[in-house]
């Protein structure tokens, strides 16, 4: 079985300024900055820029079928890893090849917008997520079903709970049919009874349908039972890939041990 | 389903950009109908604001203008000859300050999926043809109210509102991303459409501008679409002035290849920097 996810090389540089300007420049900064050195000597103002590597030489492949865990601690690069994979951040080196259709829930609910309806919050979000409207409406009603929020479908967003808007959300995403489905932290939400209907479905949807799911999350016990495989980062480099509680385990321990 | 690859390289774009942005057309539809379903929303007026700004212009530009300035009107009722120009106008204006922001307010979205970023101004610039649209309904009022009747060459009104549609295009894209990295063209644009609605040949008609300046008048390209939509809609009592014309949908095509290219280039850095 060929490689459905091949990952070569992949790393991901930051800037990171230091000074007190804020992340975006204004044109002025800009100007003034650019004045203040062409007429001073000793280029008073330049900012001393710090390279960092979010990711580093990254190397990795995924088959068909697979659930692969990413496990790591804060700031270990998991989620630009997911970013770079669902091609919202560009790499700065490597090659990335990816076979067939991808969605990625990076965040429950992006682009829901309070002032629309349930209904309307289905169509839009699941167009962002990639899929089309006929897809959409063949699952309507298994989205409405699995969101248990069949009463309050033409309510506004806003006046959901927010139990209610994640389930919403959740469900849409679940019922796009990807080959790949890249998953951040997001199946902590709802109540326990959700949490397990959730974690039920993303299995289904790998084991039945033989989908390739990427998880990243902090929820150890969800990681082991939902991915065989895992990848470990640590400071933007795999440290290891293995069984999956194999490395809960040593993460546990490196964790411990700090 | 047939498989579709995905390679993505550092530093090269995505061999599939244009067949992208096609696949996602619906997506453009959903968030251009999700901007108009929510801007009117808890309004009492709802929609009918598209048609009410463009109209409380109109009147305010025949009161002062017309009847108080008395500037020439060519023989055409002032009150049209106004709203030929304020309709393009106000659909350049509003289509080019919504594509600027558009991708700094839509930050939440850009930053977790992916797709081809060019849809953000597109679909809002989709909005204020929408607008346009409703609006041109005072247009029809106007005229029935003057018993004007429109010239054959009013057919030709798409052509030029093409013309509109590819400078707020191209200055869209381009300003757009600008805007990700400068805020400050949250402040500059409102000025510069400012200016553009006393330098463009809005209250006046452009036979008033000196012959030698002429071809320089039509640097701008709202002044060729005002005039072309001026001449489809009054006929042949406007007088059309070609060369102009073509220097205003040259520049509109130059501003629009432009845009694009530099959209495309930046584009890949939106989300380390907005």
């Amino acid at each position: 079985m060929s490689a459905i996810i091949t990952v070569e090389n992949v790393g991901k540089k930051y800037r990171l300024r230091h000074q007190k300007t804020e992340t975006y420049a204004t044109l002025r900064d800009t100007i003034v900055r650019g004045a203040k050195n062409v007429f001073s000597f000793n280029k008073v103002d330049k900012p001393t820029v710090e390279e960092f590597w979010a990711l580093k030489n990254v190397n990795f492949e995924i088959n068909q079928g697979d659930r692969i865990g990413i496990i790591g601690r804060n700031g270990a690069g998991k989620s630009t890893l997911l970013k770079i994979l669902s091609r919202v951040v560009h790499p700065t080196e490597g090659r990335i090849t990816m076979e067939g259709k991808i969605a990625s829930l990076l965040e429950v609910g992006t682009g829901f917008h309070p002032e629309l309806s349930g209904r309307e919050n289905i169509y839009l979000n699941g167009v962002i997520l990639g899929m089309t409207r006929k897809e959409i409406q063949k699952k309507f009603d298994e989205i409405v079903a699995f969101s248990e929020i069949d009463k309050f479908l033409d309510t506004p967003v806003k006046r959901y709970s927010s139990g209610m808007f994640v389930r919403l959300a959740f469900s849409v995403a679940v019922h796009m049919e990807p080959d790949i489905l890249i998953v951040d932290e997001v199946l902590a939400v709802g109540d326990a009874q959700f949490q397990k209907k959730s974690a039920a479905k993303m299995e289904s949807i790998s084991k039945d349908e033989g989908r390739t799911i990427l998880f990243v999350s902090h929820n150890m016990p969800a990681m082991e039972k939902l991915c065989p495989t895992s990848i470990y980062l640590e400071h933007g480099t795999v440290k290891k890939i293995g069984k999956t509680e194999e490395i809960v385990n040593e993460y546990l321990i490196a964790t411990n041990a700090q | 389903m047939s498989k579709k690859r995905i390679v993505i390289e550092s530093g090269k774009e995505s061999g599939a950009y244009w067949r992208d942005l096609w696949s996602y057309r619906e997506l453009l539809y959903y968030l251009t109908l999700r901007d108009i379903l929510i801007r009117y929303k808890q309004t009492f007026l709802g929609i009918a604001w598209s048609a009410f700004r463009p109209l409380l212009t109109i009147m305010v530009f025949t009161v002062v203008f017309g009847k108080i300035a008395h500037l020439p009107d060519n023989g055409a009722p002032y009150a049209i000859m106004v709203c030929c120009a304020i309709l393009p106008w106000q659909f350049f204006s509003n289509a080019l300050s919504d594509a600027s922001n558009s991708l700094v307010n839509n930050s939440e979205i850009l930053t977790k999926v992916y797709f081809p970023r060019m849809i953000f101004p597109i679909s809002a610039i989709s909005i204020s043809l929408v607008d346009f649209a409703i609006s041109l309904g005072i247009l029809c009022l106007l005229m029935l109210f003057y018993g004007f009747v429109p010239a054959w060459t009013i057919l030709l009104l798409p052509l030029f509102l093409a013309v509109a549609f590819t400078t707020a295009l191209g200055a869209g894209f381009f300003i757009a991303s600008l805007n990700v990295r400068f805020r400050d063209f949250k402040f500059i644009i409102p000025f510069l459409l400012q200016l553009g609605l006393f330098i463009s040949p809005i209250g006046f008609s452009s036979s008033v501008v000196p012959e030698k300046w002429k071809l320089v008048y039509y640097l701008n390209p709202m002044a060729g679409v005002i005039d072309g939509f001026r001449w489809a809609v009054l006929g042949n009592d406007a007088k059309l002035f070609i060369p102009g014309i073509c220097m205003s949908v040259g520049i509109s095509l130059i501003i629009l290849a432009l845009g694009i290219s530099f959209f495309r280039k930046v584009e890949r850095e939106f989300v380390d920097i907005i």
